[in-house]
């Protein structure tokens, strides 16, 4: 089992500045699955209940000269604590920084090594970062779990494969900063969120306890997958009777998740995505966030780094 | 939404507009002493009036007057009052205030099933609502009629900053708080005695950047619970500390004090404090809070009589 990469410089961005800050919200541990093409922060997919997201980048997007071999197809995965990663990551950029002379001068080199720790027999796995300055080298250690068995690797494909199916509506979140404002609020008047998502291109979020409902909708959003013209006759009616309407008329789906868990998946924001939709899963099986990435400088969508949430259902809805 | 004619007996109690909901979120912070705390909102044609109180021993009233609101319709038959959770309420109007952003709230009395409603409304495409269920209110424990000590009122304005800060400072002896007035020569002392004794002195004519107004003629002293002083001081909001306002303090009929704060509810926008302190203070936007403090009764207070 060996795995052995360069981070570009890009590379370095995108995780130090972007995606760890957010993923390290979602969870201090995560699995990071390597395979040929693919390197895969993954959030929850295993352990049922907690959100689960899975942030997944295409190796250009943050390697060169990237090397991997297992007797499992080329596949390796293992538990880490991103918070330990991060601080990794960010002290191995600023002794590139500081020492660094040319493009080429310092590479950031991340391989999977065996060692022994000190005080112990057993050697430990661990995630190497390797910055060569002009006079020294530094080398830091990053301890992880012992790489997942074949089985375990299987059932962590099957659940990422699982975790694909796409809403039929997704609407687009106008500005994610304001929304996590505002449920940051809410959460001190209830802990259930209710949140309906229509073909009109509504979104309307809701707490409701015996003594207190306060809600937000958000209309003419734009509109992925089914799509409908919202009826006239709805136009001057309140938020919360429209919804209704709209899910009788199986217009709209509506589920209940953890206002906790709807403010993590807000969290995402810190990876600087550039847009973000919600979306209900077939079935109600979960609220589902999909977060998209252009390519610097376009609107074109990045396809070599994707991020999305799956936000557990604590009660079907109607709809 | 009402048709015409339905209107007419349909029109509810009260709808106000407001576009400073941070404001009104402190004026209502200022009163809020504990967690779970109820409060009575009575409604009128000059405002609205929300009142807190504590074991008999404590009360607190915040004025809203209409002047505060954009827009004040008020269609009640008498006083109407209802009883909400100040907690609950204050959480939920905050939720209405988002930073850098100015946000016109409406407020509505009562809803079909006795609510008080509140809706974002200046945009269109998005909204928030709210609907929080009131209660028949409680009848009010203790009359706190405040009724002037003699001919001339024992008052004294002071920073709302220094007040805080001493009141804060009294923490540590704690349990009971002495306050005197003496005329010759004009000085408030606060004085704590549990663990241990401290006393602040507050003289008029050495100071008069913090104790801005005094007026005493006779030499009174009170002793007040620490922890309801503390109530009068604990929260009061960021911008009163900003714009450098007064506290006044008056003590009543039987040493029941009166402390009076003042909030500003202004438009953000318009009230940058720099602009207005050298011109126009737009006094009508200013939410009044008022606490009534009874005093301990022992000793110090039969001589006073």
């Amino acid at each position: 089992m060996k795995f052995k990469a360069f981070l570009t410089e890009n590379g370095v961005n995108l995780l130090e500045k972007r995606f760890l800050p957010a993923l390290d919200k979602m969870g201090k541990i995560c699995h990071l699955y390597l395979n040929r093409d693919h390197a895969i922060f993954l959030h929850n997919l295993l352990n049922g209940d907690g959100v689960q997201s899975i942030a997944q980048f295409r190796k250009e997007a943050l390697f060169d000269d990237y090397r991997i071999s297992s007797q499992n197809e080329d596949r390796i995965a293992f538990a880490v604590d991103i918070s330990l990663l991060h601080r990794a990551l960010r002290s191995s950029v600023s002794i590139c920084t500081e020492f660094g002379n040319g493009p080429t001068a310092n590479r950031l080199q991340i391989k999977l090594v065996k060692k022994l720790p000190p005080n112990s027999t057993q050697p430990m796995p661990f995630l190497t970062f390797e910055t060569k300055g002009y006079k020294s080298a530094v080398i830091q250690d990053v301890p992880i779990s012992k790489p997942m068995s074949r089985a375990q690797v299987l059932e962590l494909q099957t659940a990422l494969d699982m975790a694909q199916d796409l809403p039929q509506t997704l609407v687009q979140v106008p500005d994610l900063n304001q929304l996590q404002n505002f449920v940051d609020r809410m959460r001190h008047v209830g802990e259930l969120l209710n949140i309906s998502i229509s073909k009109y291109g509504d979104l309307h979020i809701q707490i409701s306890t015996t003594l207190i409902t306060l809600g937000a909708e958000f209309q003419k959003l734009l509109v992925l997958g089914e799509r409908a013209d919202a009826p006239s006759e709805d136009l001057n009616l309140s938020a919360q009777t429209r919804s209704a309407r709209a899910i009788l008329r199986g217009d709209a789906q509506s589920v209940q998740v953890s206002v906790k868990h709807f403010g993590k998946s807000l969290q995402c924001h810190l990876a600087k995505p550039d847009c973000a939709f919600y979306g209900i899963a077939p079935q109600g099986a979960c609220l589902t966030v999909i977060f998209q990435f252009f390519i610097p400088g376009s609107h074109q969508m990045d396809k070599s780094i994707s991020l999305h949430c799956r936000l557990p259902v604590l009660d079907q809805g109607s709809g | 939404m009402n048709s015409p004619s339905s209107s007419a007996e349909e029109a509810p109690d009260l709808v106000c507009q407001l576009d400073n909901v941070q404001g009104m979120v402190d004026a209502l912070t200022t009163v809020r002493w504990k967690r779970q705390q109820d409060a009575v909102m009575e409604l009128s044609e000059h405002g609205v009036v929300l009142i807190v109180e504590e074991t008999g021993c404590l009360q607190a009233k915040v004025y809203l007057q209409r002047e505060l609101f954009t827009r004040y319709e008020y269609n009640g038959q008498g006083r109407p009052r209802f009883g909400v959770s100040l907690g609950l309420f204050v959480d939920c109007l905050n939720t209405f205030s988002v930073p850098g952003q100015s946000s016109i709230l409406e407020i509505r009395y009562p809803g079909p099933d006795m609510q008080l409603l509140l809706k974002s409304v200046d945009s269109l495409d998005a909204c928030i609502y709210a609907e929080i269920r009131t209660r028949i209110p409680d009848t009010v424990s203790w009359d706190y009629n405040f009724e002037p000590a003699g001919s001339t009122p024992l008052t004294f304005t002071v920073k709302s900053a220094a007040l805080k800060e001493a009141i804060d400072d009294l923490e540590w002896p704690g349990s009971s708080i002495q306050i005197n007035l003496q005329p010759v020569p004009p000085i408030v002392t606060f004085r704590g005695e549990g663990h241990g004794d401290l006393q602040i002195d507050l003289m008029y004519y050495v100071n008069t950047d913090l104790l801005v107004a005094f007026h005493c003629d006779r030499q009174v002293s009170y002793k007040y619970k620490y922890k309801f002083l503390r109530a009068t001081t604990s929260n009061i909001p960021g911008s009163v500390i900003k714009d450098n306002r007064g506290s006044k303090l008056t003590i009543g009929r039987g040493g029941l004090l009166k402390v009076q704060h003042l909030v500003s509810v202004a438009r953000p926008s318009t009230s940058h404090p720099r602009i207005d302190s050298a011109g126009y203070q737009q006094p009508s936007r200013i939410a009044y809070i008022e606490f009534f403090v009874k005093p301990e009764e022992d000793e110090d207070a039969a001589n006073n009589q």
